[in-house]
């Protein structure tokens, strides 16, 4: 029971961390290579807000929120604004894994190599529910996804920003024509990846200690959980995750600890060999058959 | 000859020279380097050399098949790996560890690139970083195989139970290189490097001249996954020491700026990437922590003001040197007649293509409804409609770009439904499309060129070797080639980029390469869409050209003037079924047709 809710609890961060990265492929086709760096720098400042400043849990996040979503935009503005058509020009891939590879060192240069130590949420404080213990702080990391969850829904199909970036999905072209301007909805879907990425990367480091090493350790499961789930498919994005979550608590029991990840990695490969777009992109799910590209 | 290829040849004759000159100048360098440089240089220049090797693998990769992927030091790693165990473990010969490295880890390139037969190129990005991350657990954690973090040793070199002393090894390394650089240079300069960069540019396009996109990416990949494997290897036993660290991300960064500095899909780019990279590294020997963001600000930054790299830029000045050598020795021939080209072998049956109640559904949204339309050989049969009337679905189906819902397609008495695109090239169907689909990293005449793919016997043995047989093919396709464009009056812009010709010419290019795809059926997909009235009037006389040659034709097209003229047989369809067919005559009176086309009461 214990072990379910862990992993119930992991899973719906790593949906988190899916949805973010779903954000971006959603409006642009790429995927945002720098996202597990992002991740990774919203963990470390919120770390350092608390441990140094000696903020409040809510304060710390807060601002560590706002560091990512003014660094997303910064991402998107130096290293993929220029390029113009992304579909034909798949530079983007080398530049945004290079603003990883700058986030990654700075961090190593400001926080240091030590994993430390993150304090859990109510200081792991552990309730008994039906005789298992479960704590406070998995509770909340299910909560906190799926409330940020169904709010991203409603965002997206009941506002205005929300139609705009449907349009810019579908169509960049035509969005652009009907006045939207898909350079600035891209800006703000970087903006909200960012922002979440940040919250995810706070609500996990307790469990995986917050070191600069994050960006491997969480972000490959972070690309995972998106292509489970499908890439673009931004409630995929949470079955994708949180049945990443369960395979994994399933997994540890089996396999020996270093091989872990070797398990994520493999379920992988499957899943885009089986299903390229995704666990939702199943007959069982889907009638009739997808759009295929236009000529 | 035409006045503009003449000029460009002895430009490329000027430049060619000094090419040459050049690279025998840097030849003899190597060569007799090792006489003059101290240990330390000499070590550091064979490094470069495997560097070399595998950047070279990297731009197989990367620069011609289309696939970036972050784990060519996981590649680079297994091969060094494997060889070394082959050799410490099992006692086998050096060369032969050296093979089995390249081959271990060409295999799991195969293995990771296994998807792409499925999904976009970006994918594998992906993949491959989780690769580098497994790849990494997997050396400092298996411990009986690897010698952990602690790192395992490799005796020194000994071929032919000869020990290789610092020269031997350095001249060794020098060979292997040039082979690599060899081997992608004739690559490149054969069908099959033409056909990688043909996917890359456009796959659809590239499908339907007949390429198997995901075999080919799939074998590019385990290609280049190959080469960095051999690279692996040979630094293996070249440095005597390995340890896990070696292959980390750092490493990959490191392969990345090589190819990024010296340019993507060139052939001399990992040669000067390799080169330049090596050396930036010691500017930081004092502020190490800042390397790596330099390194990343130059992956953030090179993309895009240096799309093309050092070599890609420095070409742009030297375009000429790439004309092609196969068109440069033609002489005047005779007038080109198409008929006369074409194979004759036809099973006289008169229905070319019968399809019988095609069906197409997108979602809720039924497309072709129920169509049944035969094509009689030999005739121009015209397929029009209003706009969304599923035309462009009718022919996708037909030409295997998209399934059939239901429906039935018989083409020359063979049952081609739910067929892909590539496979029906070789049975004689092939089509232009509504949106130009040129390969636009291909001059004009390779364009028209890929288009007789199909008629290429040479293996892949005679493109790395350049025997005689590659040779006669690639000069007959080429002069070919310039024949069809002599038909579409292009021939004095064989050499130029096919972005730099105008709307009407592009299509023309489309349709030399399609023509000279030899089909049976010759689907026209909207050819005059876009085109100005004497461009259309070509157009026609070019149709008409075709048809005379006994090529049957399914032209969709607007200009219904156009369609009149040429058409033996018309289909009209609204709303995915079919509503009239006829000839010209009876279907413009046909009262049905005119309200579609005009509305009610007209």
């Amino acid at each position: 029971m214990q072990e379910i809710v862990t992993a119930l609890a992991n899973g719906s961060i790593y949906a988190l961390m899916a949805l973010a990265i779903g954000i971006i492929y959603s409006t642009t086709q790429i995927i945002n290579f720098a996202h597990g760096s992002v991740i990774m720098i919203g963990a470390m400042t919120s770390y350092w807000l608390l441990s140094i400043f000696h903020m409040n849990y809510f304060t710390a996040i807060l601002l560590a929120v706002l560091i990512n979503i003014i660094l997303s935009m910064v991402i998107y503005k130096v290293s993929v604004e220029k390029l113009g058509d992304l579909t034909q020009n798949s530079s983007w891939i080398v530049t945004l894994f290079g603003a990883g590879i700058i986030l990654d060192n700075t961090a190593r240069i400001l926080f240091g190599t030590e994993p430390k130590a993150y304090p859990f949420l109510f200081d792991g404080h552990v309730i008994s529910i039906f005789g298992t213990k479960i704590m406070i702080h998995e509770m909340m990391m299910i909560l906190v996804a799926v409330i940020i969850g169904v709010l991203y829904q409603i965002v997206i199909q009941k506002t205005n920003f929300g139609r705009a970036v449907r349009a810019v999905s579908f169509r960049p072209d035509t969005a652009r024509i009907m006045g939207i301007r898909s350079n600035r909805i891209v800006l703000m879907c970087f903006a909200i990846s960012g922002a979440v990425a940040a919250i995810s990367g706070a609500l996990i480091a307790p469990i995986t200690f917050a070191s600069y090493t994050m960006t491997y350790s969480v972000g490959i499961k972070a690309f995972a959980a998106a292509l489970i789930g499908g890439l673009g498919n931004t409630k995929g994005a949470f079955i994708g995750g949180i049945s990443l979550g369960l395979i994994e608590g399933i997994a540890s029991m089996i396999v020996p600890g270093g091989l872990k990840d070797a398990i994520s990695f493999l379920i992988m490969i499957i899943v885009i060999i089986v299903l390229p777009g995704g666990i939702l992109s199943a007959k069982l799910f889907t009638k009739g058959e997808l759009k295929t590209e236009k000529i | 000859m035409p006045n503009s290829l003449l000029k460009a040849n002895s430009k490329q004759k000027k430049y060619s020279r000094i090419f040459t000159m050049f690279c025998t100048v840097s030849l003899l360098v190597s060569f007799v380097l090792p006489l003059f440089a101290g240990d330390y240089y000499m070590r550091i220049i064979s490094l470069i050399f495997i560097y070399m090797i595998l950047a070279i693998g990297y731009n197989i990769s990367a620069g011609f098949s289309g696939i970036t992927s972050f784990a060519f030091a996981a590649h680079y790693g297994v091969g060094a790996y494997v060889s070394a165990v082959a050799i410490t473990r099992y006692n086998m010969p050096f060369l032969i560890g050296l093979l089995a490295g390249a081959l271990a880890s060409g295999l799991v390139g195969l293995v990771v690139s296994l998807p792409a037969s499925k999904v976009k190129h970006h994918y594998l990005a992906l993949i491959s970083i989780g690769l580098l991350e497994i790849v990494q657990q997997i050396l400092n954690e298996w411990q009986w195989f690897t010698g952990g973090a602690g790192g395992m040793y490799i005796p020194s070199w000994n071929i032919f139970n000869i020990m290789l002393n610092n020269f031997q090894k350095y001249y060794f390394i020098l060979i292997i290189m040039l082979f690599c650089v060899a081997l992608q240079r004739n690559l490149r300069k054969s069908r099959w490097g033409r056909d990688l960069i043909a996917i890359k540019n456009n796959e659809i396009a590239a499908a339907g001249v007949g390429i198997n996109f995901s075999k080919y990416r799939i074998a590019g990949y385990f290609l280049s996954s190959m080469l960095a494997g051999l690279a692996g290897s040979v630094y293996a036993s070249f440095s005597g020491y390995l340890s896990p660290d070696t292959f980390n991300f750092e490493f990959t960064v490191f392969i990345l700026l090589m190819a990024v500095l010296g340019g993507e899909g060139t052939l001399s780019g990992p040669i000067i990437g390799a080169v330049i990279a090596t050396f930036v590294p010691m500017l930081f020997n004092a502020t190490p922590d800042l390397k790596q963001i330099v390194f990343g600000a130059l992956l953030v930054v090179l993309p895009q003001v240096m799309p093309a790299g050092i070599s890609g830029t420095i070409k742009k000045y030297f375009k000429e040197i790439d004309h092609n050598k196969y068109i440069v020795d033609q002489t005047e021939q005779n007038e080109f007649d198409i008929q006369s080209n074409f194979m004759k072998d036809h099973s006289e049956m008169e229905d070319i293509l019968v399809v019988k109640g095609l069906t197409k559904r997108f979602g809720g949204v039924t497309a072709v409804d129920g169509l049944d339309m035969t094509i009689k050989r030999g005739t121009v049969h015209s397929l029009i409609g209003p706009n969304g009337a599923g035309k462009s679905t009718t022919v996708n189906m037909i030409t295997g770009i998209d399934k059939p819902s239901e429906g039935s397609i018989i083409f020359n008495g063979k049952e081609i439904t739910g067929n892909k695109i590539f496979n029906l090239t070789r049975k004689g169907l092939s089509r232009t499309y509504q949106h130009v689909r040129l390969f636009t990293n291909l001059s004009v005449v390779e364009n028209v060129a890929i288009g007789g793919r199909l008629f290429y016997t040479y293996s892949i043995f005679d493109s790395i070797f350049r025997t005689r047989k590659m040779k006669k093919e690639e000069r007959k396709s080429f002069h070919e080639a310039m024949e069809y464009l002599k038909i579409i009056n292009l021939y004095d812009k064989a050499n130029y980029d096919p972005e730099s010709l105008s709307a009407g010419q592009q299509k023309l290019l489309e349709l030399a390469r399609a023509l000279y795809m030899k089909p049976d059926l010759l689907v026209l997909d909207e050819p005059c869409a876009g085109l100005s009235e004497t461009e259309t009037l070509e157009f026609s006389k070019i149709i008409h050209k075709i048809r005379n040659a006994g090529i049957s034709i399914l032209l969709i097209e607007h200009h219904m003037d156009l369609v009149m003229e040429i058409s033996d047989y018309i289909t009209v369809i609204d709303y995915g079924k079919k509503i009239a067919e006829g000839d010209p005559a009876s279907v413009t009176t046909n009262p049905v047709v005119k309200t579609a086309y005009l509305g009610e009461g007209a």
